[in-house]
């Protein structure tokens, strides 16, 4: 067993392992609980990192497990690794976060055990190199997500939003797993590699299927059009649990599929185009609604969605590294954000931003923190969401129509737009109330620090980072650039100045906005038919009313008595005798 | 020759499986459905051996007869339990009474 095996290994186990001892050590023990917690997520973050620089196409771990599922393998390559970074450096410091978080709630042991079993599977997610370990680890961060969403399960918002989270991202799973059994079908292997090499010698309308049902799974998974009603409604779950799985992991498994199969489906015709639309619509749709709801971490979920959006229209437009590079960005400052938001919930007692104002004096570190992750939304240079963003504009001028590259700009403005006001609302301005909100706590700071140093400087390893990916992605046709070409590049780019010329303008409408009142009256309408999520929420009522409806109609189906259950045994075993018979 | 081995081995399964599934379909009394199924398994066992025999691969089929012993004792043993479980619980064996799915 060589070293970067036994990394893998501990990537995945070390969590899995703890999340059975938090479970172990009972409710009864909670300072056991959040130390063992915090050392098993540490530890499998210490191996993601290790496992950084192991970083090659070949394959690290095989399983024989006969002829069914093909050889369970795992492959180290640079879509892999970082992203399992990700999972576990960003699992971890949500984990210490928690230790001041979640003080004082019973039953730790669900909450932990779920979250350590959700950063296990997520490394395995991306690590993994057969699309039927894919399918289940992707299943088990589902499970596990609705888990943690329902968290609160004397709460029935909660619950709902445990549930329909759960049944939009299955939707995405069957995808997943029709595309993994045709795959087997025609080319007789599991692995990934194996269809990214021979994706040509697959029938035009075969390779078409399995591109748009991947693309299917991967818009439920992440949230996108037109499956964006159920992240804001998942805001229900612990803050901790919203900045890790629903903001800086879990969402990103569906770009994090389309970059992975992106060489297999970019000829496929139309899929491209449709792709970016998935992304542009999801962008610019959930911006406005950022811009128009009160709740702050409702707002922080429509501004995830948004974000995506423009990591998948980056892969629809040929930006593979550009939608990685942001991925790795917004993971870091989305979650930095979605923590001090928890921070800031935590010690006003309210989510609604309409009560807030004025925290800043009495939270002066989570306020400095918050800007921080707040001006990198926005996509201000020099912070790290600036490069990738404009790395991604730059992609979609090269790879896509103008007029979507248009939308996406204008969209970066209203981010600009929506970002500055809930800093304003929550941290500055008139406090509406006159409780006093105690700072964050001691873990709440270990967690947020590295959080803001990383949003200042994790685009250093832009070089790095693309030759990581270079030189492990053979089908990708990466190109790696130094950190000092990009950034050159990115600076004498036209679109950059223009893109900064609309986000100063989303700026200063913000500034203005008393000025801008003749403006911003007409559009209230538009407000209102945002509140209503552009009516998505009415077509899920229709659906489940449906489904609700079909299911009531189908009961005389069921009469309950044995002899008619056996009849049907029967006669559905002489249609399969008649028709083998039959050979047809 | 009409009468010879084969023949009656392929009449008997027959006629066991159709007994079987008449018995499971008319019957309202759960121990005679658990004796269809019953019928049903020794037919099936039945037609492994024959099946054996006209491919001539009788080993691979006595073990597989060998299986569904096993298995079949398994499923008669439940079975049965279940059946003792029920008539105590509702006093009947009746399956329409004792179903529940009902509006």
């Amino acid at each position: 067993m060589n070293y970067a095996a036994l990394c893998i290994g501990l990537v995945i186990g070390l969590p899995w392992l703890g999340a059975l001892l938090v479970w172990w050590a009972g409710d009864g023990r909670p300072r056991l609980q959040h130390t063992l917690a915090v050392l098993f997520s540490v530890a499998a973050g210490v191996a993601a990192a290790l496992l950084i620089p192991l970083g090659s196409h070949e394959t690290a771990v095989k399983i024989s497990v006969g002829g069914a599922f093909g050889d369970f393998t795992f492959v180290p390559d640079g879509l892999g690794v970082f992203l399992a970074a990700i999972a576990t450096v960003v699992g971890s410091l949500a984990v210490i976060f928690s230790v001041d978080y979640m003080k004082g709630e019973a039953q730790l042991g669900r909450y932990y055990a779920m979250i350590l079993f959700f950063i296990g599977a997520m490394a395995g997610l991306v690590l993994t190199n057969n699309l039927f370990l894919i399918f289940l680890f992707w299943e088990i961060t589902a499970l596990t997500s609705y888990a943690l969403i329902s968290f609160y399960n004397d709460d029935p918002k909660a619950v709902a939003g445990g549930m329909k989270a759960l049944i939009i991202t299955q939707l995405g799973g069957v995808g997943l797993l029709a595309g993994a059994l045709i795959s087997y079908a025609y080319l007789g292997s599991f692995e990934v590699s194996v269809l990214l090499e021979k994706a040509e010698v697959l029938p035009e309308s075969v390779l078409g299927i399995l591109a748009f049902g991947f693309l299917i799974a991967a818009a439920a998974k992440s949230s996108q059009f037109p499956f964006q009603t159920w992240l804001p409604d998942a805001m229900e779950a612990p803050t901790p649990v919203s900045a890790l799985i629903h903001a800086a992991t879990m969402v990103n498994a569906g770009v994090y599929l389309l970059a992975r199969f992106y060489p297999a489906f970019e000829g496929v015709p139309g899929w491209r185009e449709a792709v970016m639309l998935v992304g542009m619509l999801s962008a610019v749709l959930s911006a406005i609604m950022a811009l128009t709801a009160y709740d702050l971490k409702r707002v922080l979920a429509y501004s995830t969605v948004s974000q995506l959006g423009y990591m998948v229209y980056a892969v629809g437009a040929g930006g593979v590294f550009a939608s990685q590079f942001h991925l790795f960005s917004h993971s870091i400052f989305k979650a930095l954000l979605f923590l001090s938001a928890g921070a800031v919930i935590h010690a006003a007692g309210t989510r609604d931003m309409r009560q807030m104002g004025g925290l800043g004096k009495q939270m002066p570190v989570v306020r400095a923190v918050f800007v921080i992750g707040a001006l990198a939304l926005a996509g201000l240079p020099v912070l790290n969401g600036f490069w990738s963003k404009e790395l991604i504009l730059e992609a979609g001028l090269t790879g896509g129509p103008a007029w979507m590259l248009g939308v996406m700009i204008f969209t970066a403005g209203v981010t600009a737009l929506y970002t500055f006001r809930c800093v304003y609302m929550v941290f500055y301005g008139q406090p509406a109330q006159n409780r006093h909100a105690h700072d964050a706590g001691m873990f709440m700071k270990i967690a947020l620090i590295p959080l803001a140093l990383g949003t200042l400087v994790s685009w250093l390893v832009v070089g790095p980072f693309g030759r990581l990916l270079e030189e492990t992605l053979p089908f990708h046709g990466i190109h790696a650039h130094s950190l000092g070409d990009i950034a050159l590049e990115i600076v004498k780019a036209p679109v950059t100045w223009i893109a900064l010329g609309v986000i100063a303008l989303g700026l200063a409408a913000w500034v203005l906005r008393k000025q801008l009142r003749l403006v911003s009256e007409p559009l209230q309408g538009v407000a209102g038919v945002s509140r209503s999520s552009f009516g998505f929420e009415f077509i899920n009522r229709k659906v489940v009313d449906f489904t609700q409806q079909l299911a009531e109609d189908l009961r005389a189906g069921q009469t309950g008595v044995l002899s008619w259950n056996l009849l049907a045994i029967v006669v559905t075993l002489f249609v399969v005798i008649a028709i083998l018979s039959l050979g047809v | 020759m009409i009468f010879n081995l084969i023949n009656v081995v392929v009449v008997v399964t027959v006629g066991l499986v159709g007994i079987a599934i008449y018995g499971m379909l008319v019957s309202r009394n759960l121990m005679k459905i658990v004796v269809g199924l019953q019928l049903a398994v020794k037919a099936a066992m039945l037609a492994f051996i024959l099946s054996g025999r006209l491919n001539g691969k009788i080993d691979e089929a006595q073990s597989l007869a060998l299986t569904v012993i096993v298995t079949d004792t398994v499923v008669a043993v439940v079975a049965l339990a279940l059946v003792v479980q029920v008539r105590r619980k509702f006093g009947t064996l009746d399956i329409k009474a004792i179903s529940t799915l009902r509006r």
